[in-house]
């Protein structure tokens, strides 16, 4: 393994490290707590009540926190596909293979996981999906499925089968270059449906709320595409998550 | 394989500085899952030196440091109906959450890259010289000063540099010379050591 793989790794490895990994969390307390406290400027303050008291909190969990993992993306073709075809390839494809994909399982425990740590996030200037977003929150059966992305993010994918809606939300998210976005889709039996194209600045923050129809049992997945979108994935994707 | 050190010795032995016991950080962080925004004011006014004193030592930048610490603070408030006091203490889950942000921080920024190599295996004692704080303040930073200079000069280095520093284990490699099969190592056998020696020195 060549150092750069063992960088980009960083995030996805961390029991690997003992500096992040958890059972060495008292010792890393120690470490923090030696340094010298430094007085936050007067303004922190106020704008750290100001924020909370405007922030919802999560629920409070039942179990350990789900972590809804999605399995790596591999490029071989799956063994019962030999016919070599361009339907076999298509086949192959990302979308097509759902053992690849979040379990219902993983999505159902995360349902307790709470819808509201997407409404910390919202960027300012997105009313009427904040509208949305906070219809699928308020939902009886809202979902919220935790995962990680490709490159260190995070996405939360809120979703409501009753209200038809369901939105990510990103953490992290690097931005792309000028003539490429970030492109959602539903996949539905392996059919993908494009569901709105989105860009992110600075932060990497975003909550987009995805166009169409949504339905329980669909894959929603995100790729990189050029900006002015594309028919189907034309790209891996950086995550996918299957709802229960 | 590993054996590591039985978690009954976990930091009520490595006994924080006086101002943020693990009993009044886990009772207020308790009152903030409740949705109390006074319990929160009152944790603020505690951890909030200790958090932003260890990004910024991390970090370098200091309203770099104070957007980082915001950020940990929200989510604090955010996940405090989560934590959960059976499983670990509010001071250890606040300074952990503290401590990735940083790294996630220093790691994300291209300018990092260009940071002094010295910036991590600084002497922390120099930082004490000019900044005015509590007694207890100080046994604390004296304890793990003196448990950093038990660890073997590789193993000290090797842990200032990931710990403070939030160099990459390939990163540390390069710095120190050595292959990163090492740097895992001494990482490894580092951080067991300092257990040790914070556990046992109470």
């Amino acid at each position: 393994m060549s150092q750069h793989d063992s960088d980009a790794n960083t995030n996805d490895t961390m029991n690997d490290d003992p500096m992040t990994d958890e059972r060495f969390a008292d010792v890393q307390a120690a470490l923090g707590l030696a340094v010298p406290p430094v007085t936050p400027s007067a303004g922190l303050k106020a704008s750290v009540m100001e924020a909370i008291a405007r922030t919802p909190q999560v629920a409070p969990l039942a179990a350990v926190t789900p972590i809804a993992t999605v399995a790596p993306v591999v490029a071989d073709a799956p063994a019962e596909a030999p016919r070599g075809s361009a339907a076999a390839r298509a086949e192959a494809r990302w979308f097509s293979r759902p053992a690849m994909l979040v379990t219902a399982a993983a999505a159902a425990v995360a349902l307790f996981f709470g819808g509201v740590a997407a409404a910390g996030v919202i960027a300012p200037g997105a009313p009427s999906s904040t509208d949305q977003l906070a219809a699928i929150v308020a939902a009886p059966d809202v979902s919220t499925v935790v995962s990680p992305v490709a490159g260190g993010a995070t996405a939360t994918l809120v979703s409501s089968e009753s209200v038809g809606l369901s939105a990510m939300v990103f953490d992290g998210l690097e931005p792309l270059s000028d003539d490429e976005r970030y492109a959602l889709w539903y996949i539905t039996d392996g059919v993908p449906t494009p569901a709105g194209l989105f860009a992110v600045d600075g932060d990497g923050a975003v909550v987009q709320v995805l166009e169409g129809a949504f339905q329980a049992g669909t894959v929603v997945g995100v790729t990189v595409e050029p900006a002015s979108g594309s028919p189907a994935p034309t790209t891996d994707p950086i995550v996918a998550i299957a709802t229960a | 394989m590993l054996v590591l050190v039985p978690p009954e010795i976990a930091l009520d032995d490595v006994a924080p500085a006086a101002d943020v016991t693990v009993e009044t950080t886990n009772a207020l962080l308790l009152r903030v899952a409740t949705g109390d925004q006074r319990a929160f004011s009152e944790l603020y006014d505690l951890i909030a030196p200790r958090m932003l004193g260890l990004v910024r030592h991390v970090l370098r930048d200091h309203s770099q440091s104070e957007e980082v610490v915001q950020e940990v603070l929200l989510e604090v408030w955010q996940t405090a109906p989560r934590f959960d006091p059976n499983k670990g203490k509010a001071v250890t889950w606040m300074l952990t959450m503290a401590h990735r942000r940083a790294i996630d921080r220093v790691r994300s920024a291209q300018s990092s890259r260009d940071r002094d190599t010295k910036i991590g295996i600084r002497d922390l004692d120099r930082e004490y010289d000019s900044v005015a704080e509590s007694v207890e303040i100080r046994i604390e930073h004296d304890r793990v000063e003196k448990a950093l200079g038990r660890l073997t000069e590789l193993q000290r280095q090797a842990v200032e540099l990931a710990y403070y520093g939030g160099y990459s284990h390939s990163e540390v490699s390069e710095m120190l010379g050595v292959p990163m099969g090492t740097v895992k190592t001494r990482l490894r056998d580092g951080m067991m050591r300092l257990r040790e020696e914070l556990g046992v020195a109470s």
